[in-house]
């Protein structure tokens, strides 16, 4: 496609209004962030504040913590997606149909709301244990509730992402050409094959994208382990939240704060650079 | 019926063994999905509802009028509105342009601009709002409304640049070439020709950031707390350690109802791959 060639300054008056505000509210923050937890109080270069950090012991509980609910959420997250979307993908029953309706409506459901649907529905003698007991009372006295406990914060983040993380899996799955896949079983391809050899490299970005993201977005939440996360250990999130605005200690708040930052921006790394590679690939 | 049911048998066997795994899928998502909300739902409409019911025993709206009644509410949800109205409006007066500008406009460092938009995402919001925080805590902007919408806005960048932009993109060149020459103007094109063409994807960008906007927890929480409170905001003390069930049931009905809007227009949102555009699929 040919666009109009212009030597004027017109499309940077354009775009920059919405720069301003990424590199104002996105870069300079966090730069700046990054450069004061490094400054000491003398002024001078210091590792103090994380030294502070690394010495708490509640900081470092949050940060191993913070990491284990993320892997087992994306575990299970994946474990239940990408067979979802494998599925949506070549089916195009009824079952299907449904199946991507229901799996995209948390979607539409607000975090606050899906957080209080999840203790509403997982909490001792909540909707879950009730229809339980209702087909075994034996049955129920064996229900162990999530809420309050570290795989309250896994059901809940997986919940929330599952919509996301079928749609961009069944958008990488949508780029893999059925042709492909059926001059494969013409050549005497078993499933397994096609699926290892085709269908796997072929949506990896995809796979790495819903990764990145989701990492970044569990990685960081508030509201899930807030609300359905144990009092202790807490993510980091909390610990964040509690220390700038319940402890009023921005600063230490501000270190927590470029410790995910440092985590999230290797993860975050990975994902610009994918994006970034499959569009230079596509043009 | 008895000469049935060897076929029908035979039917449903055939058909589990087909759709076995999204049988399997389908009742999973219900109960894992749907039935949660449906909680919310029953709780809404509930006056009691003990242990062993399954459903609710007492019936009714009188809690409706106790929480909508409610000092906080009556508050928050004005600025839920307005807050959302004047992030989406201003998301689109500085987006929209930029967006055309990077859908038609050959420049420098055109593919670096566009991807630096990705990073509102590589950032988490919480520890990010506590960084900007510091900042507006000099400038005066904490606890501010304009405040809050700065943040905000930072949230819609993503995918009201985009969106647009990939549909601008999609608009055929040819159409409106042909259109300039048999006389018409420029911005006779643009409204009669460019613009029906990328109205879906632009209102579905505005419809998922007004929605987005009005669920927004963390920037209200961490930049306008105490003194401009949302709707979301009002609900943590609410849903935690509340002993009426009910207040929270109510709040959440409230803040779905854009969400409604949203599902109409759910199927030709995801029909569109408007939404994973969004993200760089």
């Amino acid at each position: 496609m040919v666009a109009r060639s212009t030597r004027s300054l017109l499309p940077y008056l354009l775009i920059t209004p919405p720069i301003i505000l990424v590199f104002g509210l996105i870069f300079f923050p966090a730069a700046q962030s990054f450069i004061r937890t490094l400054t000491g109080a003398d002024g001078g270069f210091s590792f103090e504040r994380y030294l502070e950090f690394m010495n708490d012991r509640s900081s470092v509980t949050s940060l191993i913590f913070t990491f284990q609910v993320t892997f087992f959420s994306l575990i299970g997250l994946f474990a239940i997606c990408y067979p979802l979307a494998l599925y949506l993908r070549f089916s195009n029953s009824r079952v299907a149909y449904w199946a991507q309706m229901v799996a995209l409506l948390p979607l539409f459901v607000p975090g606050i709301m899906s957080a209080y649907a999840l203790i509403r529905f997982f909490r001792g003698r909540g909707l879950l244990e009730t229809i339980i007991y209702q087909l075994s009372p034996v049955l129920a006295e064996t229900y162990y509730s999530p809420y309050v406990k570290p795989e309250g914060i896994i059901i809940g983040s997986i919940w929330e992402s599952i919509p996301f993380t079928v749609l961009v899996l069944l958008a990488g799955l949508r780029q893999v050409e059925s042709g492909l896949i059926e001059s494969a079983q013409d050549v005497g391809a078993s499933r397994w094959t096609i699926f290892f050899q085709i269908i796997l490299p072929l949506t990896r970005r995809a796979a790495l994208i819903a990764f990145c993201l989701n990492f970044i977005a569990i990685f960081g939440s508030y509201t899930i382990p807030y609300l359905l996360g144990p009092a202790a250990p807490q993510t980091l999130g909390v610990l964040m939240q509690r220390t700038y605005q319940e402890y009023a200690q921005p600063l230490q708040a501000e270190t927590q704060a470029v410790i995910t930052f440092a985590v999230c921006a290797l993860v975050g790394l990975l994902y610009v650079r994918t994006v970034s590679s499959q569009r230079t690939g596509r043009n | 019926m008895t000469t049935f049911t060897p076929t029908l048998r035979d039917r449903l066997t055939r058909y589990a063994a087909r759709e076995g795994f999204g049988l399997f899928a389908l009742i999973f998502l219900v109960i894992f999905i749907v039935l949660p909300i449906l909680t919310v739902l029953l709780w809404g409409f509930a006056i009691r509802w003990r242990f062993p019911a399954v459903i609710p025993t007492e019936w009714g709206f009188d809690f409706w009028q106790e929480t909508l009644s409610r000092a906080d509410l009556r508050r928050a949800f004005p600025n839920s509105i307005v807050l959302s109205i004047s992030v989406t409006l201003l998301s689109m007066v500085i987006c929209l342009p930029a967006s055309y500008a990077f859908a038609r406009m050959n420049f420098r460092g055109k593919q670096f601009f566009l991807l630096s938009f990705l990073f509102t995402n590589a950032f988490p919001r919480l520890g990010l709002y506590v960084a900007i925080a510091i900042i507006f805590f000099r400038l005066g902007l904490v606890g501010t409304f304009a405040g809050v919408v700065i943040v905000q806005l930072l949230n819609t960048l993503l995918l009201m640049i985009w969106i647009p932009t990939a549909a601008f993109q999609g608009v055929e060149r040819s159409l409106e070439e042909a259109a300039l020459d048999v006389g018409a103007s420029r911005l006779r094109v643009f409204m009669q020709i460019t613009l029906p063409l990328v109205f879906p994807a632009v209102f579905a960008a505005v419809l998922l950031t007004f929605v987005n906007t009005f669920y927004e927890t963390y920037g209200a929480l961490l930049i306008g707390a105490p003194n401009v409170l949302t709707i979301p905001v009002i609900m943590f003390p609410l849903i935690n350690n509340q002993p009426i069930p009910q207040y929270g049931a109510i709040l959440s009905l409230v803040l779905f109802a854009p969400s409604v809007l949203l599902l109409l227009f759910a199927n030709r949102l995801l029909r569109g791959g408007y939404l994973t555009a969004g993200f760089g699929v």
